[in-house]
Order: C-alpha cells, then sequence, then structure tokens
C-alpha cells in the first residue's frame, strides 16, 4: 500500500497542533473550530482503514522509512485487526471530548486545543507503530499532554494528581525501555544488526529467565496503564482533577494502551514469562474486579465512582487476555472498545451534571429523573451497557471473556484455577450492579430533596450530540459484535498460534536465537499431528 | 431434525411488534395524545397475540403430521461466537424456535399479558407516566418473548435479563417513592445473582455438548455426554458434569422464580403498579425459572442429585412462602407469597421429574393468578387504595364489586384446588408425580425426596386453600370496614366497580381459571381408574423429557385423595375462621411470638442483611478506605518518601568539605583495583554439531587454558584466546543427566538421578516396564504412584528413549512423556591476568546430543512401553 494512509493519520494531528500553535490566542472560535474540524478529518481517515481486508492477519498499510539506521530505528507503521478498533475508538472519541470540552473549558483555549491535538497524535501513535522505539517515543509523548490537561484545566488539587500521574507512568516506561534495550542487544548479538522493527525482534527466542525479568519490566509499564491493581492509585486522583474531556480520553484510550502493550509488545516477545505470570496477573486482574467494584460502591464522588468502575472493567480485560484463546482475547479486545464507549459516555455524563451543578458528590442529588427525563434515559442506558446487560455492548464482551476463562487450558498449576478464576469474575457481573444501581438510585429516583436541583435544565444540543454516536455504538456493537469481531478475529488466532510456537520454543530452548516463525510452525503441527511417533527431543539434538 | 421447519418470519414479528410499540411510546410517548399511546401499547401486543395464534395454528398442522419434533424456526442473523479449546466455532445465532413448550408459553405471554395490557388502559390511564407505563410493559413483552423463543442459551439469556431490567424498571415505575426504587434495585441485584449461575452453567453446557442450541444439549443429554464426572471435585465430592450445570442453572431459576435462596425480591416487587404484579410477577416472568427446566428436561433428568435439589428447594419453598402468606394483612402481599409457593410447587414437580405437570400448573397458574392480582388492582382502585390494601381494613365488597368478586371468586377455587377447576387437574398431577416417587423401585435417594415432597405440598396445599379463602372472605363477604371511616387510614367510603377495560380481562382470566383445566385430564381417573385422553402430556412429549406417569390405581387414588382432602380442610377453616368475620381469628389463636415471626417472613431478610449483605458492605467500605489511604501509601507514598530521605542523605554528603570527597574517592579507587586485582571467569558453551565450543568473557590482559575433558588436567597451554573447542568421546564422560519430556510440548525437565533410587511423583503412572540400564544407561520402574530412577554405576553412555504415558499430575498435564538420557561432562579454565593472579571456573555441561555414531531414534517409531531399539 502506497496510499500512506497512517502517515496521513499522524500528520493531520501533527500539522493542525502546529497550525493552533500559530494562530492567535484571541481567535477562540476559530480554534475550537478548526480543533474539530481537523478530528473529524481523522476520523474518517481511520474510517478507511476499516474497509480493507483483514482476513489475512498480517499488517496492513505498512510503511517503512529508515529514521537512526546505525540502530537500526525506523519509522515502521501499520494496522492490524489488534489494533484497527482500537484507532478507531481514538478517532471517534477525541473529537467527542473536545466537543464536550468546549461547553465548559473558556480558559487557555489555545492549549487546550493544541494539547488534545498532541494527545491524538501520541495515542494514534502508539496504536500504530511497529518499531519499538517509534513505539517508546509516541508512548512518552502521550505523557506530556495529559500532564498539561490535567494539571492545568483540572480541579482543586490537579497539580498533585498530575505529578503523580506522570511519576507512575514515567517509572514504569523507564523500565520497560531498558527492557528494549536488552531485547535489542540480544538480537544484535544474533544478527549482527540492531533492529527495533517488532517483527524482526520477533524472531528472537530468549531463554526462560532472562524472559521472566523483560516480561516484568514491560508488564509494570503496562499494569500500570491499565491500571491493574494495585498499581491503579493514581487512577481515582487523575479522573477525579481531570477535566471532562481529560476524564473521556483518559478512560477510553489511555487505559487501552496498557493492554495494547501487552498483546502487541510483551506477550509475543516473551510468550514463556506472559504464559508463567499471565495468571498472577490474570488473578490480580479478578480480584481487581472485586476490589474495584467494591471500592466504587462506597464512594460519595460520583466521578470516583466511574473511576473505580474502569478498575474494576479493565480486570475483566486483564481475565481474557491471559485466558490465553481465541474466545478469551477477542473478548478482551472487543471489551477494551466497549469499556471505551461506555465509560466515556459515563464521563460526559457526569461532567454534564457537574457542569450545571459543580458537584459530583451523590448526596447532592435524588430525584432528577423528574426533572432531567433524557438525561437519565441516557444515564440508565449507558448504566446498562457498562454493567454488561444482553443487548448492549458490555454483555458480548463480558461473555466472551468469561467463556475464553472459562475454557483456557493455560497451565497455572492446578485444574480448577481458572474456574475458580471465572466463578470470582461473574461474580463481578452482580456487583456492577451493586454500585452502578446504587450510583442511579442515589441521583435519579426518589424526590428532589435539594432545592438548587428543581430548576436544572435537560441535556444541550451538544450533550445529546456528543453522547448520541456513543449510543448508537453501545446498539450497534450490543446486536451485531459480528462486524467488529470479524475483523479482529483473523489478527487474534493468528496471535495465538505464533504465541503458542514461540512459548514451546522458548521453553525448549536455553540459549537465545533466531527463528524462522514459519518452518517452526509447520514442525510443530506436523510433531503435534504425529503426536508420539514423532520424537521431539530430536529436534533439540540437533 | 429442523428439516421439516422453514424459515418462519412471523416468529421475528411477535418480538419485534411489542418492541416497536415500546421504542415508540418510549422516545415518543410524552408528545402523543394518550389514546395513540393506547393504540401502540396494547395494539401492538394484540398484534403480537394474533401473530402467536397464527404461527401456533401452523405448529399445531406440523404436529399433525407425524413430524417427531415439530418445530418453526427463524434465523435471523448471526450474533457473534466463541471458539473451543478443541478449534470448534461455537457460532451464536439469533434464531427462535417455536416447538410444543414454547408454543404454549407464547400463548399464554400474548394472551395473558395483552389481557393485562388491556386492564392496564383504566388502571394506569390517570398517571402521568402513562406513555413511560406502557412503554416498559411492552418492552417486557418484547423480552419475555425473546426469552421464550429464544433457541439457544445466550439469545434466551437476552430475554432472561430484559426481563429483570423490565421489572427493575417497572417495580421502581414511581420512583419518586425511594423505597420502591429500592425494591427495584434489590430485584435487579438478587435476579443477577442467579444470572451469574445462568452464566456458569451455560459455560459448562458448551464445553461439553459444544454448542448452545437448546437442542444440540438436549441431545447430548440424552446421548449420555453430561454423565461423565466433573474435572474435579468440589468440597470433596465428585459430582457429574450435568448436577454442577443444573445446579448452577437452578441457581439462575432459583434468581428469576423466587426459590429459596433468592426469593426475598419477589415480596418486595408488589411496590409496582398492579398489572406489572399480574404480568411479570406472578404469570409470566417468575414461571421463565420453570421454563427453562422444562426445556432442558432431557439434560435435567440426567442428574438425580440435581433434581433432589430442585424438588426438596421447591418443596420447601412452598412450605415457607405459605406459611408467611397465612398471617399476612395485605392483599398483594399474600398474593406474592402465594405466587412463591405456587412457584415451589411448580420446581417440585420439576424436581420429581414431572417437567409436563409442572409446566401444567405454570399455564394454568398464569390465569388465576393474573386474575386474582388484577381483582386485587380492582379492589384497590375501587377503594382508592395506594400501593396495597389491608384486607381488615376491607369487607363485604361483593355488593359492590359483584365482577370482581365472582372472577376472584373461581381463581380462589382454582388456586385451592376444588374439583373440575384448572388448579386441580394441575396440582393433582404434581402431587401424583411426587407419590409416583415414593413408589419408584430401590433408590434411596428417590423414596426421600418423594416422601418429602408429597407430605410438604399436601400441607402447603391445605395452607394453600386456608389463606386464599382467608383472603376471599375478609375482602368479599361480611360488612365494609372502611364505610364509617374510623380507624387509621380508612379506605374511600363508597367504593365502585371498575370500568369494562378493567373487567373484561377479569372475566376472561376468570372463565381460564375455570376451564383452563381440561386440556390436561388426569391420565387415571381416581378410584374408577379410567382411562381418560390428555391432551397435554401428549403435547408436550415432544419437546418436554420426565418421568412415566404411574399406571397403578393405588398411587393415583392416594395423590388425589391428598389434593382433594388438603383443599377441603383448607377452605373449612377460613369458612369457620373468617366468614363474615371482621377480626383475624387465627392471629389469635396462635402464640404471639410464632405469629409475629411469620408475619415477620421468618426474618429472613434481616438474615440475609447480617450474613451476606452487611459483611460485603462493610469489607466494601474498608475496600474504599483503604484503597486511598494503605494501597496508596504502600505504591505511592512509601517511594516518595524513600526517594525524598534518599535525596536528603546524598544532599548531605555535598557538604563541601574536600576530604570528605578525598576519601570517598580513594575508597572508589580500591575498590576499583579490588576488582581488577584478581580476574573473573565464567564458562558458556555452544554446540555445533559434534563440537562443543567453550568461551569466558574477555579480560585485559588476560591468558586462558583449558581442561575441557573432566579429566582433571588441563589439554591446551596458556593461551590468548578466550575460548576452545572440543570434540567429545565416550570417555570423557562424567555424567549422565535423566530428562522427562512432555512428547506433546516439547518441554523438558531433568531429573537428578544418582546411584540411590530416585523418586519422580506423578499421581499415577500408566505401565512402564522396568528399562533396561543398556538401552538408556539408567533404569526407570515404577513405585506405588512415584516413577524411580537409579542409574547404574558406573553410568553407561548408551543413548536411548523410553515412552510413557504419565497422566494429568502435580506436574501438570504430561500426558505422553518421554524420558532420556544426556552425557555430562565438566569443563574447566584457569584464568591468570596482568598480576599474575589466576582463577579456575568449572561447569558442568549437559550435551544436548548422544555420544555415539549411529542416530540414537532410528528404532524409536513405535508407540507403546516396550523399547526397541
Amino acid at each position: 500500500m502506497t496510499s500512506h494512509s497512517l502517515s496521513w493519520l499522524l500528520a493531520v494531528p501533527a500539522i493542525s497542533a502546529l497550525v493552533v500553535l500559530l494562530l492567535p490566542r484571541s481567535w477562540e472560535g476559530s480554534i475550537r473550530r478548526f480543533s474539530i474540524g481537523a478530528m473529524l478529518v481523522e476520523l474518517v481517515l481511520s474510517l478507511r482503514l476499516v474497509f480493507a481486508d483483514y482476513s489475512g492477519a498480517g499488517y496492513l498499510f505498512v510503511e517503512q522509512m529508515s529514521w537512526v539506521e546505525s540502530f537500526g530505528i525506523s519509522y515502521k507503521v501499520g494496522v492490524d485487526g489488534l489494533s484497527l478498533w482500537l484507532i478507531v475508538l481514538t478517532t471517534l472519541l477525541s473529537p467527542i471530548a473536545l466537543y464536550a470540552s468546549w461547553g465548559s473549558i473558556t480558559t487557555r483555549i489555545k492549549e487546550y486545543a493544541f494539547s488534545f491535538l498532541l494527545l491524538e497524535l501520541g495515542m494514534l501513535g502508539a496504536f500504530v507503530a511497529l518499531d519499538l522505539f517509534l513505539f517508546y517515543v509516541f508512548w512518552e509523548l502521550m505523557l506530556v499532554p495529559m500532564y498539561l490537561i490535567i494539571g492545568v484545566w483540572g480541579g482543586k488539587d490537579r497539580v498533585y494528581a498530575a505529578v503523580k500521574f506522570f511519576i507512575y507512568t514515567m517509572v514504569g516506561s523507564l523500565l520497560m525501555l531498558v527492557a528494549i534495550l536488552y531485547v535489542v542487544t540480544s538480537y544484535k548479538e544474533l544478527a549482527g544488526h540492531y533492529s527495533f522493527d517488532l517483527q524482526e525482534l520477533s524472531t528472537l527466542v530468549l531463554p526462560a529467565v532472562p524472559q521472566y525479568l523483560l516480561f516484568s519490566a514491560f508488564a509494570l509499564a503496562f499494569a500500570i496503564k491499565v491500571p491493574m491493581f494495585p498499581f491503579h492509585t493514581w487512577l481515582p486522583d487523575a479522573h477525579v482533577q481531570a477535566p471532562t474531556g481529560g476524564s473521556v480520553i483518559l478512560a477510553a484510550v489511555l487505559l487501552k494502551l496498557g493492554i495494547y502493550g501487552f498483546i502487541r509488545f510483551a506477550m509475543p516477545l516473551f510468550p514463556v514469562a506472559s504464559q508463567v505470570i499471565g495468571p498472577v496477573l490474570a488473578g490480580l486482574g479478578v480480584f481487581g474486579i472485586i476490589y474495584g467494584a467494591y471500592a466504587a460502591w462506597v464512594q460519595r464522588d460520583l466521578k470516583k465512582l466511574v473511576a473505580y468502575s474502569s478498575v474494576s472493567h479493565m480486570g475483566f480485560i486483564l481475565l481474557g487476555l491471559f485466558a490465553m484463546n481465541r474466545t478469551g482475547i477477542s473478548g478482551a479486545m472487543l471489551q477494551m472498545i466497549n469499556h471505551g464507549i461506555s465509560t466515556g459516555a459515563l464521563f460526559l455524563l457526569v461532567g454534564a451534571i457537574y457542569d450545571r451543578r459543580h458537584s459530583r458528590l451523590l448526596d447532592d442529588f435524588g430525584g432528577l429523573a423528574k426533572v432531567m427525563p433524557w438525561y437519565a434515559l441516557f444515564f440508565v442506558i449507558i448504566t446498562m451497557s457498562s454493567i454488561g446487560l444482553p443487548g448492549t455492548n458490555g454483555f458480548v464482551g463480558e461473555f466472551m471473556i468469561l467463556a475464553g476463562a472459562f475454557i483456557s487450558r493455560s497451565s497455572i498449576g492446578f485444574g480448577s484455577s481458572w474456574f475458580v478464576m471465572t466463578l470470582l469474575a461473574a461474580t463481578g457481573v452482580i456487583f456492577a450492579a451493586v454500585y452502578m444501581l446504587h450510583a442511579v438510585l442515589r441521583i435519579f429516583w426518589g424526590k428532589v430533596v435539594h432545592s438548587e436541583n428543581e430548576s436544572l435544565t435537560d441535556l444541550n444540543r451538544r450533550e445529546v450530540a456528543s453522547l448520541l454516536p456513543l449510543l448508537a455504538m453501545v446498539f450497534w456493537i450490543g446486536l451485531y459484535p459480528k462486524f467488529f469481531l470479524d475483523k479482529m478475529n483473523p489478527a487474534v488466532d493468528s496471535f495465538v498460534s505464533d504465541f503458542t510456537v514461540r512459548y514451546y520454543e522458548g521453553r525448549r530452548t536455553a540459549e537465545p536465537h533466531l527463528i524462522d516463525i514459519d518452518e517452526l510452525k509447520l514442525k510443530l503441527e506436523a510433531a503435534r499431528g504425529l503426536a508420539m511417533a514423532q520424537p521431539l527431543d530430536e529436534e533439540v539434538a540437533r | 431434525m429442523h428439516d421439516e421447519a422453514n424459515q418462519q418470519i412471523l416468529l421475528l414479528l411477535i418480538i419485534l411488534f411489542p418492541l416497536g410499540g415500546a421504542v415508540v411510546n418510549g422516545l415518543l410517548g410524552r408528545y402523543m395524545p394518550k389514546s395513540l399511546v393506547t393504540l401502540v401499547g396494547v395494539g401492538s401486543v394484540a398484534v403480537s397475540f394474533g401473530l402467536a395464534v397464527t404461527a401456533f395454528v401452523e405448529l399445531y398442522g406440523l404436529a399433525g403430521r407425524d413430524v417427531e419434533h415439530p418445530a418453526l424456526i427463524y434465523q435471523f442473523y448471526e450474533w457473534f461466537s466463541i471458539k473451543l479449546p478443541r478449534g470448534q466455532v461455537v457460532a451464536i445465532n439469533v434464531r427462535f424456535l417455536m416447538d410444543s413448550l414454547s408454543g404454549v408459553m407464547t400463548l399464554v405471554v400474548t394472551g395473558v399479558g395483552g389481557l393485562i395490557h388491556l386492564y392496564s388502559i383504566g388502571y394506569m390511564g390517570e398517571d402521568e407516566g402513562y406513555p413511560r407505563f406502557m412503554s416498559f410493559l411492552n418492552l417486557f413483552m418484547a423480552s419475555m418473548l425473546i426469552l421464550v423463543l429464544g433457541s439457544s442459551l445466550p439469545v434466551m439469556f437476552v430475554g432472561w435479563e430484559g426481563v429483570g431490567l423490565c421489572s427493575y424498571l417497572l417495580i421502581g415505575f414511581w420512583y419518586e417513592n425511594r423505597v420502591y426504587a429500592s425494591a427495584g434495585r434489590k430485584a435487579f441485584v438478587v435476579n443477577r445473582v442467579g444470572d451469574f449461575g445462568v452464566l456458569i452453567g451455560m459455560f459448562i453446557l458448551v464445553g461439553v455438548a459444544g454448542s448452545f442450541e437448546f437442542t444440540d444439549i438436549n441431545a447430548a443429554a440424552t446421548g449420555g455426554q453430561f454423565r461423565a464426572d466433573f474435572p474435579f471435585g468440589i468440597l470433596g465430592v465428585m459430582p457429574s458434569l450435568a448436577t454442577v450445570a443444573c445446579v448452577f442453572l437452578f441457581l439462575g431459576c432459583t434468581g428469576k422464580s423466587a426459590q429459596i435462596p433468592l426469593y426475598v425480591w419477589l415480596p418486595d416487587a408488589m411496590a409496582g403498579p398492579t398489572p406489572v404484579s399480574a404480568l411479570i410477577h406472578a404469570a409470566t416472568m417468575v414461571t421463565a425459572g420453570v421454563y427453562l427446566c422444562c426445556r432442558l428436561s432431557p439434560l435435567f433428568i440426567t442428574s438425580d442429585v440435581a433434581m433432589a435439589i430442585i424438588a426438596v428447594t421447591g418443596t420447601t419453598t412452598a412450605l415457607l412462602a405459605a406459611s408467611i402468606a397465612v398471617v399476612q394483612r395485605e392483599m398483594k402481599k399474600i398474593l406474592a407469597y402465594s405466587t412463591v409457593s405456587q412457584l415451589g410447587f411448580m420446581f417440585a414437580a420439576v424436581g420429581v421429574g414431572f417437567f409436563a405437570a409442572g409446566f401444567f400448573h405454570v399455564f394454568t397458574h398464569a390465569f388465576f393468578k393474573a386474575c386474582l392480582f388484577l381483582g386485587a388492582g380492582s379492589v384497590m382502585h375501587a377503594v382508592h387504595a395506594h400501593g396495597d390494601a389491608d384486607i381488615f381494613k376491607l369487607g363485604g365488597l361483593k355488593k359492590v364489586l359483584p365482577i370482581t368478586r365472582w372472577t376472584f371468586l373461581a381463581s380462589c377455587l382454582a388456586i385451592a384446588g376444588f374439583p373440575l377447576t384448572s388448579g386441580f387437574f394441575s396440582k393433582d398431577e404434581i402431587l401424583l408425580g411426587a407419590a409416583a416417587q415414593i413408589y419408584r423401585p430401590d433408590d434411596a435417594l428417590q423414596h426421600g425426596v418423594g416422601w418429602f415432597t408429597l407430605i410438604g405440598l399436601s400441607l402447603a396445599a391445605v395452607m394453600t386453600a386456608f389463606y386464599m379463602f382467608r383472603l376471599y372472605f375478609l375482602t368479599f363477604t361480611g360488612e365494609y370496614r372502611s364505610a364509617d371511616q374510623s380507624g387509621d387510614h380508612p379506605y374511600d367510603a363508597h367504593p365502585h366497580e371498575s370500568p369494562p377495560s378493567m373487567s373484561i380481562p377479569l372475566i376472561v382470566l376468570g372463565i381460564g381459571a375455570l376451564f383452563a383445566g381440561f386440556l390436561g385430564l388426569p391420565h387415571l381417573v381416581p378410584i374408577t381408574g379410567t382411562h381418560l385422553p390428555n391432551w397435554w402430556t401428549h403435547w408436550m412429549e415432544s419437546s418436554v423429557a420426565g418421568q412415566p406417569a404411574p399406571e397403578e390405581m393405588h398411587v393415583v387414588n392416594l395423590a388425589s385423595g391428598l389434593a382433594f382432602g388438603a383443599m377441603a380442610v383448607g377452605i373449612s377453616a377460613a369458612w369457620l375462621l373468617y366468614r363474615n368475620k371482621s377480626r383475624d381469628a387465627l392471629a389469635e389463636k396462635m402464640p404471639k411470638r410464632l405469629f409475629q415471626l411469620a408475619f415477620d417472613k421468618w426474618r429472613v431478610d434481616e438474615l440475609y442483611g447480617a450474613t451476606i449483605v452487611n459483611p460485603i458492605k462493610q469489607v466494601a467500605t474498608v475496600a474504599g478506605r483503604a484503597d486511598m489511604t494503605f494501597v496508596d501509601a504502600i505504591m505511592t507514598k512509601l517511594p516518595a518518601l524513600n526517594v525524598r530521605e534518599a535525596g536528603r542523605v546524598f544532599s548531605r554528603l555535598q557538604n563541601g568539605v574536600v576530604q570528605m570527597y578525598g576519601a570517598v574517592m580513594i575508597v572508589g579507587v580500591v575498590a576499583v583495583l579490588g576488582f581488577f586485582w584478581a580476574p573473573h571467569s565464567h564458562i558458556e558453551a555452544t554446540f555445533e554439531g559434534k563440537n562443543v565450543g567453550l568461551t569466558t568473557p574477555p579480560g585485559l590482559g588476560y591468558e586462558y587454558r583449558w581442561d575441557a575433558n573432566s579429566d582433571g588436567e588441563f589439554e591446551t597451554a596458556w593461551a590468548d584466546a578466550p575460548e576452545t573447542s572440543f570434540e567429545y568421546e565416550k570417555r570423557d564422560v562424567r555424567d549422565v543427566a535423566v530428562f522427562i519430556m512432555n512428547a506433546r510440548s516439547g518441554v523438558e525437565r531433568r531429573i537428578d538421578v544418582g546411584k540411590e533410587w530416585v523418586r519422580l511423583p506423578v499421581e499415577a503412572v500408566a505401565p512402564a516396564a522396568t528399562l533396561r540400564p543398556e538401552d538408556v544407561g539408567f533404569e526407570v520402574r515404577v513405585d506405588g504412584e512415584d516413577l524411580v530412577f537409579r542409574r547404574p554405576d558406573p553410568p553407561t553412555l548408551l543413548a536411548g528413549s523410553k515412552e510413557l504415558r504419565l497422566p494429568m499430575g502435580k506436574d501438570g498435564r504430561l500426558g505422553p512423556a518421554r524420558v532420556f538420557s544426556r552425557p555430562v561432562i565438566e569443563a574447566t579454565v584457569e584464568v591468570r591476568n596482568a598480576f599474575g593472579n589466576s582463577r579456575r571456573a568449572t561447569k558442568e555441561i549437559t550435551l544436548p546430543f548422544w555420544l555415539e555414531d549411529a542416530p540414537p531414534h532410528a528404532a524409536l517409531m513405535s508407540r507403546g512401553p516396550e523399547v526397541v531399539r
């Protein structure tokens, strides 16, 4: 493909960000319109990616250009079924979040627009990068605008929250950088040249022990981003302090980069370690499901409640991911989109009520269904999506994740662990209903007890316009998820089979070496087909 | 088996009409005139009923043509799919199926539902939320129809949770009352506990049957696929797959159908408007659990244990709920507990294997219970009671509410089991099932369950007749106690009969309550022993499994005698105590504390609160508090503190005192020199063919000499190159290493084999012959449950390999395994540096190849335990 689709996708926000920087500060209206326009162009550009043929499981729209030749660093980008919908999620939610922000952000418009465009660039770059160095650059690039968004336009304790967010993420990513460098050096020793290219590095098989260490370094960076218990404590602070638009992007897209990092980088590069450590992470995910739900239940601040619900939902995604089968991983991938939509919408809704009432405390509400019926309708529908009611998007993802975990054959020592984990995770379905309906009860039902609430206006046109696309997605994915799954399944299938081959190879080896994955796959297929007849240890002997 | 069936778009339309009605009324209702709302709301259900009748007629025609499994199918589209471990892709289709079971249920849902919609015009017409009410009611119809018509578990589950949502919305319909809204939430959450069970049950079923379709699961169950043991024990017992799956599914049924332990939401659900109580919480939704059991009857009948659990749960619930209903004061509350109790009857029938009888009770119950609730609504409408009506403030209403009174009486007779009413036939069948269980030969479990069920249900039947007529007499006979407007919150002094939109449904349902039972005449008439044609059982045969009806006359007589006796005793007692009376005679006769306990519903809600809800809430509170203090402290504050303190220490060191800097520098120099003083060394081995390359890290000015062949003598002279290579022969070997390898995955594991026998614990080992040392260089045999190994002395070096089949053990899923040996050599390098210091490094190296010329595995293609060389 020479259409440079992905380069355009990255160029538009980059150029627009520069343009915004050059516009005079006083042209607020133009800046608002221009930044939204640029993001809509992005959306259209990303929709072009959807119509490609993803049945082949390889990367599409690949572009490669050498960047730092002596270190094998290149500008290499591409899309496959794993990243496609995350890209679309990003381009869909960015304009929505920015558009919603224009209702409440009144200061430093120019910088806000600049930060958002830069953020979109960082996120999209991280999703399309196929070069570890490039990925790292984008990964860090996202950090800065988010830091600014929280720190400048946030709430009362915004600086604390922003710094906490920054340091947490930074600590994780520095270790990841060290791990990346180790992998690249190991590769150089065997191949004779440096390379940061993911596909080239994928031919490297390391023995178990270094895999454990390297995987742990990657996992720390990604687990903080997810966030996985116990690395989640930056999240409630960041969410509560961030402005609505920031929260939306944070919950909807940034958290997904953690999971994406696992599936794109950590798991393929270190299959042995992810097979061994993965179930532990899945276990922490399950713990997070219940823990997050409990913590959400007792929050008084609605935004904090939604933040903790994210911890719970992301636990589901971790569980599905490390079930290590097609069902679980596809479910996790789909649930990422679902979580982005429903939690994004929830933050928009929380923002809407905050703009009116300047409070998010549950105690300050009650009986709003009477005053704001449309708002109540939207909120209840999104709530149902969030707790996974069949017919909405949340159900399909949760169902696939739980089914995938239930049938997982991934070894964890004793036979019933996945059964127990699935049972515990499934109780999360109950607790989700508890905390979300608790919020609904406190906000909407009952009589209007606070006189300030009597004159609240229902959703305005801007809010409805930003929520409607999300609502449409809720039902689209809920009723016809096949459209989305068909594009990601081939990629997931090939991920699982590659993973299996590399896992066995990693288990067998005592020394780092390079492999030809396709050849090995054939060999393993043959060996499995013959089962006992083919002595596998001959391979070791050679 | 579906070849006969063609695509039936009717099935889809039956669902789409109410769904469309819900959307229209929900979004636009508040801007539409009331008549249009009514037209959309009631009309859509009426059309749906018409379509259901059409479809049913077609199905009936199919059944007449001697088709084995008459069914109408509509395959809409593929929803999504999951992939099983063996690579099989299970598609989840949005697919609807109408067979004899779901056909009847569809008629009940649309028919009774339609009547209740009609009733709602009068009952709810004045409410400002009327469009919303109609919208929710239509949404409920659509969900219930999806539940009934869904041909697979996930599609059914859409309806299953959908009706839960509607129940939530409708219970909390008058949301301004916080208590009502809380009741709605309770219903939703308790139902979710059940849904959790359905989810898990579903996963077990698909794991075994490889399909979510009911027909496939039932076929797998009939084929005995669920009789295998569950993969691991639970609390020390090894249940069958069917038992575990059924118990989880039944947990879902207890939630939806309000059985112990999850029945607590249903009485509270009476907070909803009365038509809701009639439609959702009596006639249709709550019977979904029974429906599911019938749907999967071939599966349930596979597990005796699960069946026993269901029968005992059903009977206990029937008793418990009846005992509460006996002392309550409010109409809807009595009817609610009555519903719980009657659902218990249905599950008891399911549990003794009389699925068709249980479902027959679903059918008859829909008529009389809907009629009773609507009657109660009519009374409340007449006296302007909001929420619920205290029967001790009513009385004598037969004069002013004749239609309500006669239909209510008909339904009371039916639920009490008065001869020839619908309830008489269905309850009789259930007791017959319990009695048949007693006479089933030689099964202690079934006998016990049979006795328990028969006695329990008879007692519950007595109470049923009693509390229903207590309700009837106190409401309709005697004097109207609110007429003089004395006492607490009296009702309207001048009650009036309801409008026709409310009385027509009452009449239709009342007629059904009296005569619907003739569809299921008893197979054998008691005493005379005449055989009658039982349309119901015959019709259900094609889709519902079950135990055969007993042929012995004494069983039939016992069951009928008990049913009749219970009814007679119950009605008589109520007649004596309550006819034309105004006081609660039973309460006065009962011990006060017992009465209070029963009146407080045996304090089960409080028990759950103290044992489940509050502890969880406390844990949640602790978790919520600890998160921002404890967890955050460990993850954030502690590292931050460390960094700050470290910074303080280092900044103190940078104090500008030059002597201090000098001292630090000297320490550093010494450390560096110390490092260089002695050489450092370790050995890395690389293999290329039979050549082994040995390397050690190079150092400045280092020299090396090597002993590769394990003999303690250095073969090479001092040289600059940090590597050497060596070709090993048999005599260079020091030791033999033994490996066990999973032949499937290639994962290998080294075993330390010495001169003594070494154990490798595996839980059990399939036959393994003693391996001859000359084959593999060591002996392996089985001792008890362990594999044991021994190395001969001196170690032999013959290459070889031994196949074993190791079952799942502590070491994971080994499966086919291979045991083999490898030569071990020892290499030593001595390094010396410019200071003249030297150091030795020694490494044991396991060679990844055999020291033989002939390919070692030439003859290993054979299977079985014998090693062929």
